[in-house]
This record gives structure tokens, C-alpha cells and sequence, in this order.
């Protein structure tokens, strides 16, 4: 049984592929349900961003899995297989798990340790979810990913700080006032610049945004893009900036439209309640000793970018703890990975014994009363079920190959495990009961190599 | 006794310092218990006191400290859990740390006198006990807070930063602090007053009972200081970063009177 991953990225596709081979536009469910009916991999996982889109299964031979995923990669968005073959990536196994843990991380991302990634992991994990297309196997990987993602966000820095302008103006001014709720923002000047800006504050969910230019009609057409906007005329700028908490600047004025007396001016009836200026515009809006009054937190366009730049380099400082992390919750995986080696002989185990359980009780039948009959029953059952419980615990709990693989020939020579049934089930991992057991039958039966994925019992 | 409380204080410090620095939830929640363990040390050290002295151990200046430390431990603990911020730990405990160092290297003896007992008594120690580490802890915010300021206009956004709420929320924690410090502190005040008033006047102690005495003027310059943060600084635009020098300088005064006052000048309130 192996993991296996196809996929492309902003690292490997240029934008154009990258939009032909959106999963999410077609929906998810539709994929996962598509690949399901070709019946190449046992499980299946789509990740479909933006900047990526990935598929993860679980197949029983590696290469087969690989060019099973980009056949179904061409033939869902009808490509055609020379112009995708360069810009794959294929990877295997353990690979598979550390590209999962750091795309979960952030490692991977365009922007590194943006957050939504974890999301959108989480949102591909899920649909896998309902249309039964993840098993043991994927379940096991994108829980894991999923702690992988919260370790390096709690303690790293990986994600802390802004690293666009927009959003390093509107953390600064939640630091500034806390919950920007109730906050008037104030936009002097109706270009484009400030009108984005402003979007970004209304986001934040701000009490009032009010547009002011020199010219009105400017200002009201802003006002009006930006939605839940006012504007108002120029004259009532001093009466604004007295009510405002945060003031956006953008005008395209060739010298300072607000000094630092004018700035004084303002504060006092205010009675030092902060304001936070945010001057966009090039050349400047606000004389830059403004900043100089208590209370008054002046940034401007080059302070904003040198922030972002800062918290870049310190987020690129500490992707060695973010990989470092990744590597410890590989390492693990892999232990656990290792430790399904014993599934085969487990369930072989259970089967001799339940084999052997059955044809004794099948040969008293006859001479037992029905209720008697039951009785026997249960107490063999429970008696086979104990005598398991330490030997299948403990070779679950076994990590190394080497030692599964000892301890998987002396059980079974010591107990004649080698039939043909368990070499089927070592082909189905860990499905244990009746109805796997026929399903695997139907497949040798039919005598193709073709898998039934996606068919899970509801219950273990 | 009190070595044990201290002990656990000194290692929570280092653990809350570590959280503050790297960030990590271990070194938190292992801050969190370390503290939380040395409350409780501290319980059984007053309880055991108590116990043994037969009264709330409040009558020297050591044993006074040492249940303020414990007022003050439990009102970061209760802010601590219902705010779940940390950052806070680590400028606390050096001053509990400090002023814990002081009942453990140097108990004072518990006087029975009968002028130091009462409920009048009681109420007045620990409503003044209870105003100075809330100003103890204004006074650590009002701190957080100029760092924080410092930092956001000087533009250099860094440690502090990325590692305390925002001026906002540490100028009302400020503020909060200061209206809770100053309601006991005035109860506390006003209770001695009616105290020494009613009490017979032949203790030496008594009779030093006036604004002469310097522990009782400096109480009386907290009040004032306080008071004048509480109501009117705000109203004149002494919001923010004054607010919070004042807050420094409000405990500075606790301090002194707290401690050179209480152990070489005072005459009336010798304990």
C-alpha cells in the first residue's frame, strides 16, 4: 500500500495551466466522485487553491497511482498530457507526507506562512470526508497535516505579521484602538488607492467610512463603489478629522494638505484620543513632524512597506523551526506507517483463529439445543477475542520494518498464516470483515488489477 | 515558610519571561502552573499563620507585603484566565518575585496587641492591601504601555509588538486598575480614620495617629495622586502614555511607603 502525489503549484505551472486545472470551479465532490468510478486508487484526496491544485491517494503500486492521477487530471479538464507532463510533480510515501505538512504549514505558499492554506487543507480533507473517497490511510495524513499546521503556527513565527500594506495598516491600527469596531475611518481624497484602503477597513467591520474631496461628486462616487460609505464636502474637513480615529490620506496634492499646527489644531478638543494617520499618497500628504504630537501615530507609505519587508525577513527567519517541526511529525507518520506492516498478519491472526473457533462450534451444532447453541457461540467468540487482544495490540504497536517482518513470519509459521487469503488481504489493509473479504474475492475473480476504492465499511 | 512560595515564584518568573520570549504554549501553561502552585504554597504559608497567631498575620510590615504578593498573584491570576493573555506574567512576577524576597528573608514577629485586632482593624489592612496591588498592577500596564507606544511611533515594530494587546486594551486595563486600587483604597483610608478614632489612646501608637506620621501623610498623597488619575486626568487630556507615568508614580510612592516607611520612619504604624 503506498501514498502517492500528483500535483502542480505556482512553483512548477504558470497561471494559465494553473486556471484550466481548477478542481474547486468544478466542485470537489464532482472530482472525487469521477475519480472514484475509474477505480485506480483505493483513496483520494483533492486540494484545489488558487495556487495549486493536488490530488493524494493511496494505490498499491506507485507508478500505476502516479499516471492513474495525471490521466485523470487531462481527461477531467481535457488536456492534453505533453503540455502538463513538464510542470508535475510526483512524489511517494513518506515525500507525500512531508509536501502535505508543509503546504499545511505554509512552507510551500506563495506568501510564506500565509494562513488560509490550513483552510483550504481542511476544506479538501472535508469533502473527501462525505463522499467517502478518504480512508484509514488519508485520514491518518490530513489529521496529522492538520496538527502540523497549528504546531508551526503556535510556535513559530512563521505567520506573525503583515505582509501586504493594506493589512500592515490595519493591524497597526488594531494595535492602536484593539477591536476596530465603532472606529470612524476617514479617507481625504477619492482615488483608488484610498478607496482600496478603505474596502480593507470596512472589512474589519468599522463603524463609518466617510469619503471627503475637493471635489463632491468625486468623493460621492467613491463613496458609493466603496458601499456603506458617506461622502462629504471639502469645507467640513476640520469637523471629520475632530471625529475621526483613523485618517487615510491619498489626495494627489503637490504639498501637505495637513500640517502639524493643523494636526494640533484638531487634537486639542480631542483630549488626546489617538489618532492614527495613514498617509498613501506620493509625494505626502501630512508633514511628517505631525508625528511628533502625543497621540498622533503618523505612518506613511515607505514606513508601511519597510514594516512589511521587516516581517518578511522575520518570517524567512524561522523557517528553519517551521521545518525542523515538519520533520519531527514525518518522522512519526512514517512510525505509524511502518506499524500498518502488521495489519496483514493481524487480520490473518484473527481469521485462523475465527476459522478455527467456527468449524468446532459448526461440528457441536447438531447435538445442541438452539438457545444452548447461542450461548456457545458468544463465550467462543469472547474467548478468541481476549486471547487476541495483547498479541494484535502489541503488533500494532510495533514500528521498524524489520521487526514487523520478523515477527510476521514466525506468526506465521507458527501458525500457517501463509494461505492465499492473507496475501488478499494484505492487499485491502486493514478491512477486516465479511463483506471485504467477499469484495476481494469478486476482484481475483474478475482477474483484472482494478481496485474498489471509495467502499468503506461504516463501521470497524 | 515563606521560601517555598518564593521558590515557585522565582521559577514561574523564569517561565513566564521564557513564554514571553519564544512564544511557546508549553513554557506558558508550565508559567501558569508554577504560578498557580506558589499561590497555593502562599495560602497554606498565610493559613498556617493564621493558625498560628490566631489572626490574619497582617501586623508586620513583612507579613503585610507577603499577603499583598498574595492579593496581587491572584488578581493577575484571575485577569490571566479570563483574558487568556500571558504577556502580562512576565513584568508582574519580578515585582512579586522582589517584594516576596522581603517576608522570606526577614519575618517580622505577628504583635498581638489589642490596639492591632478587631474587625475594624482587619478591614482597614486588607482594603489597603488590596488597593496597592491593584496599583501594582496598574502601575505594570501603565509600564507595557509606554513600551508598546514607544515602539508603534517610533515605527519600529518588534518584540513588544508582536507580543501585548493593544494600547487600547492596556490603557483601560490601566484605567480599570487604577477606579478598583482607588474605591479600596479610600474605604481602607476612611476605616482607619473612624478606627483610630474609636479606639482608647493610650497606646504610644495611637497617639502618633496623624497626618504628622509619615505613613498615614503618604497615604494620604496616594490618595490624592490616585484620585486625581482616576477622575480628572482624562478630562484634561492626560489620557495614554501620562496616565500611565502616573500609574508608576503612584506605586512608587505605595513602595515607599510600604517599605523604608514602614521598617524606619513611621512611628504609628511600625508593623
Amino acid at each position: 500500500m503506498h501514498l502517492v502525489l500528483v500535483g502542480i503549484s505556482h512553483r512548477t505551472a504558470p497561471v494559465e495551466l494553473r486556471e484550466r486545472i481548477d478542481f474547486q470551479a468544478r466542485g470537489l465532490d464532482n472530482a472525487l466522485r469521477a475519480l472514484a468510478a475509474r477505480g485506480t486508487v483505493r483513496e483520494a484526496v483533492v486540494l484545489s487553491t488558487c495556487n495549486r491544485a493536488e490530488l493524494y491517494g493511496v494505490c498499491d503500486e506507485i507508478d500505476q497511482g502516479r499516471s492513474a492521477f495525471v490521466e485523470f487530471i487531462t481527461d477531467f479538464h481535457n488536456l492534453d498530457r505533453q503540455s502538463l507532463q513538464p510542470h508535475v510533480y510526483q512524489v511517494a510515501d513518506l515525500d507525500v507526507a512531508r509536501h502535505l505538512f508543509r503546504v499545511a504549514a505554509g512552507l510551500d505558499s506563495l506568501v510564506v506562512g500565509e494562513p488560509q492554506i490550513l483552510g483550504q487543507v481542511k476544506e479538501a480533507h472535508a469533502a473527501a470526508g462525505t463522499t467517502h473517497a478518504a480512508g484509514p490511510f488519508l485520514n491518518r495524513l490530513f489529521h496529522s497535516s492538520f496538527a502540523v499546521g497549528k504546531r508551526v503556527r503556535t510556535e513559530t513565527g512563521l505567520g506573525s505579521g503583515a505582509v501586504s500594506v493594506s493589512f500592515a495598516a490595519v493591524s497597526l491600527a488594531r494595535k492602536i484602538f484593539g477591536d476596530l469596531k465603532g472606529r470612524n475611518v476617514l479617507v481625504v481624497g477619492a482615488g483608488e488607492m484610498g478607496k482600496l484602503t478603505a474596502l480593507h477597513m470596512k472589512s474589519q467591520g468599522v463603524h463609518q467610512v466617510t469619503i471627503v474631496s475637493r471635489t463632491m461628486a468625486h468623493a460621492a462616487r467613491t463613496a458609493e463603489a466603496i458601499g456603506g460609505a458617506s461622502a462629504a464636502p471639502w469645507e467640513e474637513l476640520d469637523t471629520l478629522l475632530g471625529n475621526a480615529d483613523i485618517v487615510i490620506t491619498a489626495t494627489g496634492a503637490a504639498s501637505p494638505i495637513l500640517t502639524k499646527a493643523h494636526i494640533e489644531t484638531v487634537m486639542r478638543p480631542r483630549r488626546n484620543r489617538p489618532l492614527f494617520l495613514i498617509d498613501i499618497a506620493m509625494p505626502r500628504d501630512v508633514e511628517s513632524a505631525a508625528g511628533e504630537i502625543e497621540q498622533v501615530f503618523l505612518y506613511n507609505i515607505d514606513d508601511l512597506q519597510a514594516t512589511v519587508r521587516e516581517n518578511l525577513a522575520r518570517r524567512a527567519s524561522e523557517v528553519a523551526r517551521a521545518e525542523s517541526i515538519v520533520g519531527e511529525e514525518v518522522e512519526k507518520f512514517g512510525m505509524w506507517l511502518r506499524s500498518r506492516g502488521a495489519i496483514p498478519t493481524v487480520v490473518a491472526l484473527r481469521q485462523r483463529f475465527d476459522a478455527v473457533r467456527r468449524s468446532e462450534v459448526d461440528r457441536l451444532a447438531a447435538t445442541l439445543p438452539a438457545d444452548v447453541r447461542e450461548k456457545v457461540e458468544d463465550v467462543t467468540r469472547l474467548v478468541v477475542e481476549k486471547l487476541l487482544l495483547t498479541p494484535t495490540e502489541q503488533l500494532k504497536a510495533l514500528s521498524d520494518t524489520e521487526t514487523v517482518a520478523a515477527y510476521s513470519e514466525a506468526l506465521g509459521r507458527l501458525f500457517g498464516l501463509t494461505s492465499p487469503q492473507a496475501q488478499s488481504q494484505e492487499s485491502t489493509g486493514e478491512r477486516t470483515d465479511s463483506e471485504d473479504e467477499t469484495a476481494s474475492q469478486r476482484r481475483s475473480d474478475r482477474g483484472d488489477r482494478r481496485v474498489e476504492p471509495f467502499v468503506r465499511p461504516q463501521k470497524r | 515558610m515563606n521560601l517555598v512560595p518564593l521558590a515557585l515564584y522565582t521559577l514561574a518568573l523564569i517561565a513566564y519571561v521564557w513564554h514571553f520570549a519564544q512564544r511557546q504554549p508549553t513554557s506558558g501553561h508550565a508559567a501558569t502552573t508554577l504560578l498557580v502552585a506558589g499561590v497555593l504554597a502562599h495560602t497554606f504559608v498565610i493559613g498556617m499563620q493564621t493558625m498560628q497567631a490566631g489572626q490574619v498575620p497582617l501586623t508586620t510590615a513583612a507579613s503585610a507585603i507577603s499577603a499583598t504578593v498574595w492579593v496581587l498573584l491572584l488578581a493577575y491570576l484571575y485577569t490571566e484566565m479570563t483574558t487568556d493573555e500571558r504577556a502580562m506574567g512576565a513584568f508582574i512576577l519580578p515585582l512579586a518575585v522582589a517584594l516576596q524576597a522581603i517576608p522570606a528573608f526577614k519575618p517580622g514577629v505577628d504583635d498581638k496587641a489589642a490596639v492591632l485586632q478587631g474587625p475594624l482593624f482587619s478591614v482597614h489592612v486588607l482594603s489597603l492591601l488590596f488597593a496597592y496591588a491593584s496599583f501594582a498592577l496598574a502601575c505594570v500596564i501603565g509600564i507595557t504601555y509606554v513600551l508598546l507606544f514607544k515602539e508603534i511611533k517610533a515605527k519600529h515594530l518588534g518584540f513588544f509588538y508582536a507580543r501585548l494587546p493593544s494600547l487600547q486594551v492596556l490603557d483601560s486595563m490601566n484605567q480599570r486598575a487604577i477606579v478598583i486600587g482607588w474605591v479600596f483604597l479610600t474605604i481602607g483610608l476612611f476605616v482607619g480614620w473612624i478606627y483610630a478614632a474609636q479606639i482608647p489612646g493610650n497606646d504610644p501608637r495611637v497617639q502618633a495617629m496623624s497626618l504628622r506620621d509619615p505613613k498615614i501623610l503618604v497615604a494620604v498623597i496616594c490618595w490624592a495622586v490616585y484620585s486625581f488619575e482616576a477622575f480628572a486626568a482624562r478630562r484634561i487630556g492626560w489620557g495614554g502614555r501620562r496616565s500611565a507615568y502616573l500609574s508608576a508614580l503612584g506605586f512608587a510612592i505605595v513602595l515607599l511607603n510600604f517599605v523604608p516607611i514602614s521598617y524606619f520612619v513611621t512611628t504609628s504604624h511600625n508593623f
